[in-house]
């Protein structure tokens, strides 16, 4: 297999990118040990990109992890035997610019507070509205946009990692994160209105 | 540092990979485009254009036409290849300006084509000639040339939208502006040339504007 030779290889520059290049025209193809090995191969060159970009080694792997959801989108976009790496640091380089832009604007516009999910400690103390309480939020649940549905019930309910609930749901770990962080505002915006109601 | 989850998002990845058929270089898929669209644009004219009409209009300044529908051409040529290079990751942004001194040329000089017209027409130069009809027929045009082209760059599903909006509506604008030329027998007056710029500006607007929902961004 294509995977197997291109491990064997010098690990030059010239030889990686050479390597690279015949591992996605082979991913394109539809081989998927390919594909694998290239998308293994190619991360610390996707990571040194990101870090170039961004301050915090956890959104460098947010970038990282993007850029990868990206990169299986667009990947008929290479053209077999033109260099990887350009191609590869546009798409890594790209998907950093955007979060580092996103976290900046979330950043500057909403707070997250963490004692946001504590309920109280005794069940019994919650047992009494318990029914009401979840009609209230199958209401509330209903006001969210469907990304946010779907981002709160993968990841919050479904207790998925953001990895896997992006290549489930195909929105990014960024918007995931986002989407998340905005449906629980939204919860408990509706929580509080209720309370107050 | 490392993160688990990136390598098991990479494998998941890896088993969904179905064969995809590579997009042809840039250059190609530019032309795949405007060799279609120039022969409809050819046709359009053949049937009901006004050849002799613009030809009357450049009487006796032939130069100064063809270095007006030079430019406009080569305007739209390069704003097009542009866009489908742009439209792939590593495209080079120099081509966001490599259409720009064309364009310079295009306004220079249907510029000096005015100045003239104005000399002739006096203070009718001022006049609003038939600027709605030209307004319309730009928007009119850059609707299917336009449409036609974010199509096709929309394959490439470009990661950075923005530039290849602006360059594809530019580059529809200056064909749906060349075709104009062959309709428009008459001269132009200055508020004419600031309402066929104004058109052009709206459509690179709109594609711009429109690009999340026509380009398909990744």
């Amino acid at each position: 297999m294509v995977a197997r030779a291109i491990r064997g290889q010098a690990t030059t520059k010239k030889a990686t990118d050479s390597g690279w290049s015949d591992l996605l025209a082979a991913a394109q193809g539809g081989d998927g040990e390919a594909y694998r090995a290239f998308l293994e191969a190619i991360l610390p060159f996707a990571r040194a990109i990101a870090r170039r970009h961004l301050r915090s080694e956890e959104q460098v792997e947010d970038a990282v992890q993007d850029s990868l959801l990206t990169l299986h989108r667009v990947r008929h976009t290479y053209e077999p035997g033109r260099p990887v790496e350009p191609w590869l640091a546009a798409i890594v380089r790209r998907r950093a610019i955007d979060l580092a832009r996103r976290s900046g604007r979330i950043g500057a516009r909403e707070l997250f507070d963490e004692a946001a999910f504590e309920t109280f400690a005794d069940p019994q103390a919650n047992r009494q509205e318990a029914a009401e309480a979840a009609d209230s939020v199958a209401h509330m649940l209903e006001e969210l946009t469907p990304k946010q549905r779907e981002a709160l019930e993968l990841v919050k309910l479904k207790e998925m990692s953001l990895a896997e609930a992006s290549a489930v749901s195909g929105q990014s770990v960024g918007s995931l994160k986002v989407n998340v962080h905005r449906a629980i505002q939204r919860l408990r915006r509706g929580l509080s209105r209720d309370a107050g109601g | 540092m490392t993160d688990r989850r990136t390598e098991a998002l990479g494998a998941a990845l890896a088993e969904r990979a179905r064969p995809v058929t590579p997009l042809p270089p840039p250059l190609r898929r530019a032309m795949l485009t405007l060799v279609p669209l120039g022969a409809a644009g050819a046709v359009l004219v053949l049937i009901a254009g006004d050849v002799p009409g613009m030809m009357r209009r450049y009487s006796g300044r032939e130069a100064l036409m063809a270095v007006e529908m030079g430019a406009m051409a080569a305007t739209a040529l390069l704003a097009v290849i542009g866009a489908f290079a742009l439209s792939v990751p590593g495209g080079s942004r120099r081509w966001l300006i490599a259409p720009m001194p064309l364009f310079v040329v295009w306004i220079g000089a249907s510029g000096l084509g005015c100045w003239r017209d104005f000399g002739r027409l006096g203070p009718g130069g001022w006049e609003s000639g038939h600027s709605p009809n030209c307004l319309l027929f730009i928007l009119a045009a850059s609707l299917p040339i336009g449409g036609v082209m974010l199509w096709r760059l929309s394959r490439a599903r470009p990661i950075d939208p923005l530039p290849v909006a602006l360059l594809g509506g530019l580059g529809a604008a200056a064909l749906a502006a060349l075709l104009l030329q062959f309709f428009h027998p008459f001269g132009l007056t200055a508020i004419d040339l600031g309402v066929h710029f104004a058109a052009v500006a709206l459509v690179v607007a709109l594609v711009a504007f429109l690009r999340r929902q026509t380009l398909a961004p990744a």
